[in-house]
């Protein structure tokens, strides 16, 4: 709280990209196409990879360097080209106006009042993380109330989208919300299970990806709001 | 041995400064987009001969219009001549007068003016004039929480809203610089300005379709030197914007820290180095972006609003 003083440089530098973290996840909650709204959980995860590197970097971990390469090589590239080809594959998202997948009428609320109820949960997010004493002298203050906020913004993205897609992306966001934790707390958590995380969302895209398919052969639909007619 | 010069002086020189570089501020910003469109554009003086030629010619008035409709481009004036008495706009220590007002008081300025511009506008009767009025009064409500934010985490930064205490304590450290407190902040006070100035994501600067405008709008029904003295307010208020954001927010070097003559020449030579420098990048976000429907513009306001409520909750709560 001590506002007046400034963290370091490197505190500094990793909070913006934190704070980059956060605003990438609230694009997310305002994007209109399907293709933009992979395209910036890439760039999100690409985020993560650099900032895993700085830290590797300024701590003087290596082994982060390895966990980078992994997290970029599956969250930029393969998870996108996944989501991409499901996109392409069953005409995913063509129900949904436009061959691109326009998924902006998805939301149950109007843009501007969806923004301003993410902007309060994630200061709910500030409030709750303001009260842990976790993390040292060093540690870049804000990065952890960030992360929180970046959790509870991907609940609103997964609750106020009825696309499966955006429910997917939501989650796998959360994924990266909560290796934002882990770096700025536990840089020196063992590689071990860090990478039994990442492949924990592996699993997930799998899971998501059987769900979407077989989702959109029964429903002929991405939305979320025909499986109410599914109830007996 | 150069010269020294007094106090008063330099004051006078901040207004002077600012009310002469700001037609060719405007100026070089639509040069630079013509040349980014590949056209090759009016001189970066055609704002001067602009206001020479409207000085000279008659002024007219719509039948009923009392004398507010006269002399509210003339109080708008003033207040743009005082608000940089406020400002750093030229050295790093403050000035006298500097502590007339905070950065509160020199937004009050800057939107009495817009007030008197808008009140002018509603006296013509003209539609489009009220219109613009109405609609740039509409838009202002939901800017101002906004600045108010911005205002918030330069409070939480310095501890006083004074502007040179901010631009101080962003000389102070690199660490302040990377704090994304400020960064959030600046970001918001961009997109503000974008907004005030009528830049492209919500205004097509200078342009003849009325349906999209909001403030090019409300000088519908003034002519002559009163014109005159409108597009050079509104010259004005832009370069003030822009110097707050480079001078406090952005960029606070190359002020001057003493009284001396090149001193304070060269940081006037800096200053506008500086604004020609945003103003290139505003040309270039004119020319990348369309134009937003006039109903998303508070979805613009939105995305600001949320950059100036994040920088507070990552100064106050997260200790960033």
């Amino acid at each position: 709280m001590s506002a007046g003083h400034a963290p370091g440089v490197y505190a500094g530098g990793a909070d913006v990209i934190a704070v980059l973290i956060l605003l990438a996840e609230f694009g997310m909650l305002r994007q209109a196409l399907a293709r933009d709204q992979v395209r910036l959980y890439a760039a999100q995860s690409g985020l993560i990879s650099a900032l895993a590197v700085i830290v590797g970097a300024v701590r003087g971990l290596p082994e982060l360097y390895l966990l980078a390469g992994l997290s970029a090589a599956l969250k930029i590239m393969v998870i996108p080209l996944v989501l991409r080809r499901l996109l392409r594959a069953g005409r995913v998202g063509a129900d949904l106006a436009g061959p691109d997948g326009d998924i902006a009428r998805s939301g149950g609320m109007s843009l501007a009042s969806t923004v301003l109820v993410a902007t309060a949960v994630a200061a709910a997010g500030f409030f709750a993380a303001s009260h842990f004493t976790v993390g040292g002298a060093a540690a870049p203050p804000a990065a952890l109330s960030l992360s929180v906020s970046v959790v509870l913004v991907a609940f609103i993205l997964m609750i106020h989208r009825r696309d499966v897609l955006s429910q997917a992306i939501g989650l796998f966001s959360l994924e990266n919300a909560i290796s934002l934790a882990a770096l700025v707390i536990a840089a020196s958590l063992p590689l071990v299970l860090e990478a039994a995380l990442l492949f924990d969302l592996l699993v997930a895209v799998i899971v998501f990806g059987l769900l979407i398919r077989i989702h959109h052969g029964r429903a002929e639909s991405l939305s979320t709001t025909d499986l109410t007619s599914l109830r007996g | 041995m150069s010269v020294v010069l007094p106090v008063p002086v330099i004051q006078a020189l901040q207004v002077v400064t600012i009310i002469g570089a700001a037609p060719g501020v405007s100026g070089l910003i639509s040069r630079v987009e013509a040349r980014l469109q590949g056209r090759r554009g009016p001189r970066v003086l055609q704002p001067y001969h602009d206001l020479a030629k409207l000085f000279r010619k008659e002024a007219l008035a719509p039948q009923g219009a009392s004398w507010v409709f006269l002399a509210a481009p003339a109080g708008a004036f003033a207040c743009y001549l005082t608000v940089p008495l406020l400002i750093p706009v030229l050295t790093s220590y403050p000035l006298p007068l500097g502590y007339l007002g905070d950065i509160l008081g020199g937004g009050f300025i800057l939107s009495l003016a817009s007030f008197l511009v808008a009140i002018a506008a509603l006296e013509s009767g003209s539609p489009y004039a009220q219109l613009g009025a109405s609609r740039a009064k509409t838009f202002g409500a939901i800017t101002e929480p906004v600045v108010l934010f911005v205002v918030f985490t330069v409070a939480l930064l310095t501890g006083t809203d004074l502007p040179y205490a901010l631009a101080a304590t962003v000389r102070a450290s690199a660490g302040q610089i990377m704090r994304p407190a400020h960064l959030l902040a600046a970001a918001a006070l961009l997109m503000v300005i974008l907004y005030e100035t009528g830049r492209i994501p919500v205004e097509t600067h200078a342009a003849a379709s009325e349906l999209g405008m909001i403030e090019e709008a409300r000088p519908f029904e003034h002519s002559g030197p009163y014109l005159a003295l409108l597009r050079w307010g509104a010259a004005a208020k832009q370069l003030i914007l822009y110097t707050i954001f480079v001078n406090v927010f952005a960029a606070p070097w190359g002020l001057a820290s003493s009284q001396r003559a090149p001193a304070v020449a060269l940081a006037a030579a800096a200053l506008l180095g500086k604004a020609a420098l945003l103003g290139c990048l505003v040309a270039v976000i004119d020319s990348s972006f369309a134009k937003l429907r006039l109903f998303k513009i508070t979805e613009f306001a939105a995305a600001a609003f949320l950059l100036a409520v994040l920088g507070v909750l990552t100064l106050y709560l997260g200790g960033g």
